[in-house]
């Protein structure tokens, strides 16, 4: 308490400058951290419930109901923007809006920002929501979203920035907290990874194509997709498990040195880590090997993370066993520790030759979204919402029956998960002697299938707790009322401040320089990208061309997308990696060169279905026809979704020219003025298998989109297969 | 006490020259170390090593507060210096067997991957059972000395009241050892003069064993680097399918020799066995009968049962055909999918189907065929039309 006396705004102040500073007097605005609380708790139901009909799905090809907007490739893109940029995008923005003004002894800089902000955010959500069910989609995970969402989503970025960066350089306290730090290196650094990641060339209102091509496109895409996780999953998330888990727990953090380490160490190496979603892909072995060495690097920042969490909490055990708020943070903390740890583990080039394309990775990344993500985000808000409204919880026991249910969802969702990753990937490697594949494709789906429904029950009864919490925080809101304007007082920042002596510490100088916190934060996330990013661009020898592999033809080009629009890629990938079970499957593996139009690449991460790299010419036109109506006539038991409709709808054939002049500027070499005959060209194609079709007794519009699609999947990693001399097409 | 030393040295002396004679060992045999048994191996023994550091450091903590009236503790700094030694030496010798193999060249590498030698595995063995061995008494020595130095001060001054259940030996304590945890009375020491919003901060030391782990982690990534960029004696992506493809096939070649499994398309003959036509019409009515309906009467692919063959009706022809496929017309090759046994079982059923009456026929295809005269294989066949015309359209 003495101690308190003495220091203001956390700088010892003699006793003669302490009577020159007049306290002044200001009030927190709670009422944008309650928005952004409901939006949190609304979206996070809508989101998982996305997620439940997609799982449901997978076991249940009914569910999918037949039409494009419901089905499985729709819902998955819904489900995962939802979670990421909706419940746990509103959970960072409650948390940052609640705390840094708190840490910042100030009000947020602009209420009328903070407005801006939150509305901003809803119209993304709700417009990316729609045009995903709409079928508009970049067709890259994380980044579906198409170019004029892009675009709102980076000035709203930029006013959450100028609001956030405004409150910070109007604070009352001289040096930032290390909850700020991560703040600030997540902004900086979300703002980076987005504009780069979403360079597009549109062709459409709402449609577009990726900048980048082939291996180009998958590496930007997963600098990108793994710093999502870092920087928005993770980094905001670190901030808020700083300010609220020791207010919660009523202690001191642990170790001031170790967050400076770890969370300097934690942004720089970070951002290297991409490329290990490209493990044994076409994606240069120097790329590869960086992201495996820098994923392992990463173990140590991340549990620095984990164990200044939970070393804060030494000395207040006795409070985790009472508290709920206490109880969601240490499994959340604990969670973030076991997927920080298999995270690079799976990084590790002969784990993730098992794990990759399974359900072992949807069993991580739940591992870090339900328990780390959910239940930092419950216990925030078990926190927050009695905090604002000036009353108590109305049911600590419904919270703690929240907490088990929470948690034994998990564990439902993810061991199945992680059995029937690991069973179906031995199966897909299983050979039997005599040196032929032990089991078809279709055989290691079935045989997990049993598996998918019991991560449904676990989904569902993870689901049943946030309803209960909803009810809970409903319960406690009408009990109090919203201190909208919450009084504070402090000192304002003087000139004349005195520099205690344990502010001699070297790293207090940036702390009280935000701008420079800042700058020095983007030199650490840039330096990786860069170092990864340039090389495989400028240096010809990492993509190798191929003189077979010729641009997609009109009708090609609508089909694939048509391809990229169904979400196609959810379950398919389009990679065959140098395994010999690969090999033997698919095909010859896939080369870097064969990839150079594609805008976007669709390589996949995720194997519901078999590869299609190489299913050109595998099957004939009426296999894939009737397949699209209805999968399982041609494979009985198959899970794929039927696409019936596809089989009536009209391609857009006015937009083949818009969508060639686009390729032609990113590149593609289409001859000049071919975008005005592309159509003759296109229905040609067309009557072909129109014609293909009518041998097998199938009558068809030549200008159904399934011509389109069929047109493209026959094309799929044919170009390869033609040798040398019948290179010359032209 | 002097007993106690000696063996501590002993100990040390040991653990400091067995690694060395294990890289002697290793040394005629360099290219062992691609074994992923002797990484394995090799990385157990690094992290006992790093346990036997960890302990060691312990001790000598322990050692100093115990033996507080010998001035100068000249034997534990001993242990944790040979420690040392041995800790570098073993990583060392990781790194020389790397460089090693840069020399030995990487055509190597595409031969089957490399056994470990019976006597290398041993002394890896060896090395690690004496690890294990040092660290458990290591860690003995630790848990006897914590108890002497606990139950001193109760004996010299009885003023010292904290002497509960916390004083006792527990896993709590060496956990707080290996946090270097600062006991929360004095947490005063270290807490810093700021609070943001009622947070303090203390400033513990970083826990040693999350700092050594971060060093390992950094070691592993410049030699993993190392390894496959610079001296290139880890495989590549595409040579460790080159590895398997060998192995596979050696494999494959070793077990058809001896089996019913080999036969080809020149030495394929019609089973008649009811056994062999039940398993054929197995896989048929579950993978074929897609294409081909399940009574063979044709579907997207022709019909099976008529006179007329697109490709050829002998047992040979039928049995090319399923081997290899005509991808072009929409048959794949079936040859990774099933043995050249379950292969002859399908065309053999395939050729009890002929004449039987399916359900809806499929109008024939293909030219008629007569049993005796065998049919050279169809090159007209190969026709890759549809494909090369699409591709033409674009300029």
């Amino acid at each position: 308490m003495l101690k308190q006396k003495d220091t203001i705004g956390g700088i010892t102040v003699p006793d003669e400058v302490q009577e020159k500073l007049a306290v002044e007097r200001f009030y927190y605005d709670n009422k944008i951290v309650k928005m952004f609380a409901y939006a949190t708790i609304l979206w996070g139901a809508i989101g998982m419930l996305a997620g439940l009909l997609a799982a449901i799905q997978l076991y249940l090809p009914g569910a999918n109901f037949d039409t494009a907007e419901t089905t499985f490739g729709r819902v998955r893109p819904v489900h995962t923007n939802a979670v990421v940029f909706a419940f746990v995008g509103n959970g960072i923005f409650m948390g940052v809006y609640y705390s840094l003004q708190r840490l910042c002894k100030a009000r947020m800089f602009s209420d009328k920002l903070s407005k801006v902000h939150f509305w901003g955010w809803q119209l993304i959500i709700v417009t990316g929501a729609v045009t995903l069910l709409a079928g508009y989609t970049t067709g890259k995970e994380y980044a579906e979203l198409e170019w004029p969402i892009d675009i709102l989503i980076t000035i709203v970025w930029v006013i959450f920035g100028i609001n956030m960066f405004g409150t910070i350089l109007k604070r009352r306290e001289s040096h930032l907290y290390v909850a700020i730090w991560f703040y600030i290196a997540t902004w900086v650094t979300v703002a980076m990874l987005h504009i780069v990641n979403s360079f597009e060339i549109p062709f459409s209102a709402f449609k577009s194509y990726s900048w980048y091509a082939g291996v180009q496109d998958a590496l930007v895409q997963w600098w990108y997709g793994h710093n999502a996780v870092a920087f928005f999953l993770t980094t905001p998330y670190l901030g808020l498990m700083y300010y609220f888990l020791p207010k919660a727990a009523n202690r001191p953090v642990y170790s001031y040195r170790l967050s400076i380490i770890h969370f300097w160490a934690l942004i720089f190496i970070y951002i290297w880590a991409g490329p290990h979603h490209l493990l044994y892909t076409a994606l240069p072995d120097w790329a590869q090997s960086l992201g495996v060495v820098f994923s392992v690097m990463l173990i140590a920042p991340s549990w620095g993370g984990m164990l200044n969490g939970l070393f804060t909490l030494r000395g207040a055990w006795d409070k985790v066993r009472e508290d709920p708020v206490l109880k969601f943070m240490v499994v959340a903390v604990t969670c973030y520790g076991m997927a920080t740890f298999e995270g690079p583990m799976l990084s590790l080039k002969s784990v993730n030759a098992i794990s990759h394309f399974t359900d072992w990775t949807i069993a991580h990344v739940h591992v870090g979204a339900l328990g780390w993500n959910g239940f930092l985000t419950f216990g925030v808000l078990y926190w927050i919402i009695p905090k604002i409204f000036n009353t108590n919880l109305y049911s600590k026991k419904l919270a703690n029956t929240h907490f088990w249910i929470g948690t034994i969802g998990i564990v439902l969702y993810v061991v199945p998960m992680y059995w029937a990753g690991f069973t179906q990937a031995t199966m897909w490697k299983s050979f039997t002697e005599e040196g032929s594949l032990t089991y078809q494709f279709l055989e290691t789906v079935t045989n997990i299938e049993s598996m998918y429904v019991l991560r449904s029950i676990g989904g569902t009864v993870f689901l049943t707790g946030v309803f209960l919490m909803a009810y809970n925080l409903f319960k406690t809101v009408k009990s109090g009322s919203l201190v909208a304007n919450e009084a504070a007082e402090a000192a304002p920042l003087s000139t004349h401040q005195v520099i205690a002596h344990s502010d001699k510490h070297w790293h207090r100088w940036i702390e009280k320089r935000p701008v420079q916190m800042l700058v020095f934060s983007l030199i650490a996330v840039a330096i990786g990208g860069i170092l990864e990013i340039v090389p495989t661009f400028l240096i010809k020898s990492n993509v190798p061309t191929i003189a077979s592999v010729k641009p997609y033809t009109p009708l090609e080009l609508q089909g694939r997308d048509i391809y990229v629009a169904n979400g196609c890629y959810t379950c398919h990938s389009q990679m065959i990696r140098p395994f010999r079970d690969e090999v033997a499957r698919y095909g010859e593996y896939s080369k870097a060169g064969e990839f150079v139009y594609d805008h976007p690449f669709q390589w996949g991460s995720k194997r519901t279905g078999p590869d299609l790299a190489r299913v050109g010419g595998k099957y004939p036109d009426s296999w894939h026809y009737n397949h699209m109506m209805d999968p399982r006539i041609m494979s009985p038991g198959s899970i794929m979704p039927a696409y019936a409709w596809m089989l009536d709808k009209q391609l857009d054939t006015a937009s083949t020219g818009a969508r060639i002049r686009a390729m032609q500027k990113l590149g593609v070499p289409y001859a000049e003025g071919y975008d005005k005959i592309a159509n003759q060209d296109l229905m040609k194609q067309a009557n072909e298998i129109k014609n293909n079709l009518k041998k097998d007794k199938i009558e068809t519009s030549s200008t159904a989109e399934i011509v389109a699609l069929i047109a493209y999947l026959q094309r799929l990693g044919v170009d390869i297969k033609k040798s040398g001399d019948a290179a010359p097409l032209q | 006490m002097s007993m106690k030393n000696k063996s501590i040295k002993l100990i040390a002396f040991f653990a400091a020259v067995l690694p060395l004679g294990a890289l002697a060992q290793d040394g005629p045999k360099m290219n062992e170390a691609k074994s992923p048994q002797a990484i394995a191996l090799c990385i157990i023994a690094a992290l006992l090593a790093l346990a036997i550091y960890v302990a060691a450091k312990m001790l000598v903590q322990q050692a100093k507060a115990n033996l507080k009236k010998i001035k100068k503790s000249t034997a534990t700094k001993l242990v944790s210096a040979l420690l040392f030694v041995f800790l570098s030496s073993s990583l060392f010798a990781q790194d020389a067997v790397v460089t090693d193999d840069a020399a030995a060249g990487k055509t190597e590498i595409v031969k089957a991957a490399i056994p470990l030698s019976s006597t290398s595995f041993y002394v890896l063995v060896s090395v690690i059972g004496v690890e294990i061995i040092i660290l458990i008494s290591i860690i003995g020595q630790v848990k006897s000395l914590m108890k002497a130095n606990e139950e001193a001060p109760v004996a010299e001054n009885a003023i010292a009241v904290e002497t509960t259940e916390e004083q006792l030996f527990s896993i709590k304590k060496i956990w707080g050892k290996l946090n270097s945890f600062k006991p929360i009375q004095e947490e005063a020491d270290i807490e810093m003069s700021h609070d943001y919003d009622g947070i303090r901060e203390l400033d513990n030391r970083l826990p040693p064993w999350w700092l050594y782990g971060f060093y390992i982690c950094i070691i592993f990534a410049v030699v993993y680097l190392w390894r496959f960029h610079v001296s290139h004696t880890g495989p590549s992506s595409v040579q460790e399918l080159e590895i398997a493809m060998h192995q596979a096939e050696e494999q494959r070649a070793g077990f058809l020799a001896k089996s019913k499994n080999n036969v080809d398309e020149n030495t394929v003959t019609q089973l008649t066995e009811a056994s062999d036509i039940d398993a054929g019409k197995k896989v048929f009515t579950s993978m074929c009968a897609a294409c081909h309906a399940a009574d063979g009467g044709g579907g997207v692919g022709p019909n099976l049962t008529d006179d007329y063959w697109l490709h050829g009706g002998s047992i040979k022809d039928i049995f090319k055909t399923i081997t290899y496929g005509w991808p072009d017309k929409g048959m794949k090759s079936w040859k990774d999918d099933y043995s050249p046994l379950q292969i002859q079982q399908i065309a053999s059923y395939v050729m009890s189907l002929h004449g039987t009456k399916p359900a809806t026929p499929k109008e024939p295809q293909g030219d008629l065929y007569k049993e005796a005269g065998a049919t050279a294989a169809d090159s007209s066949a190969v026709k890759d039309s549809a494909l090369k015309t699409t591709t033409a359209l674009v300029k």
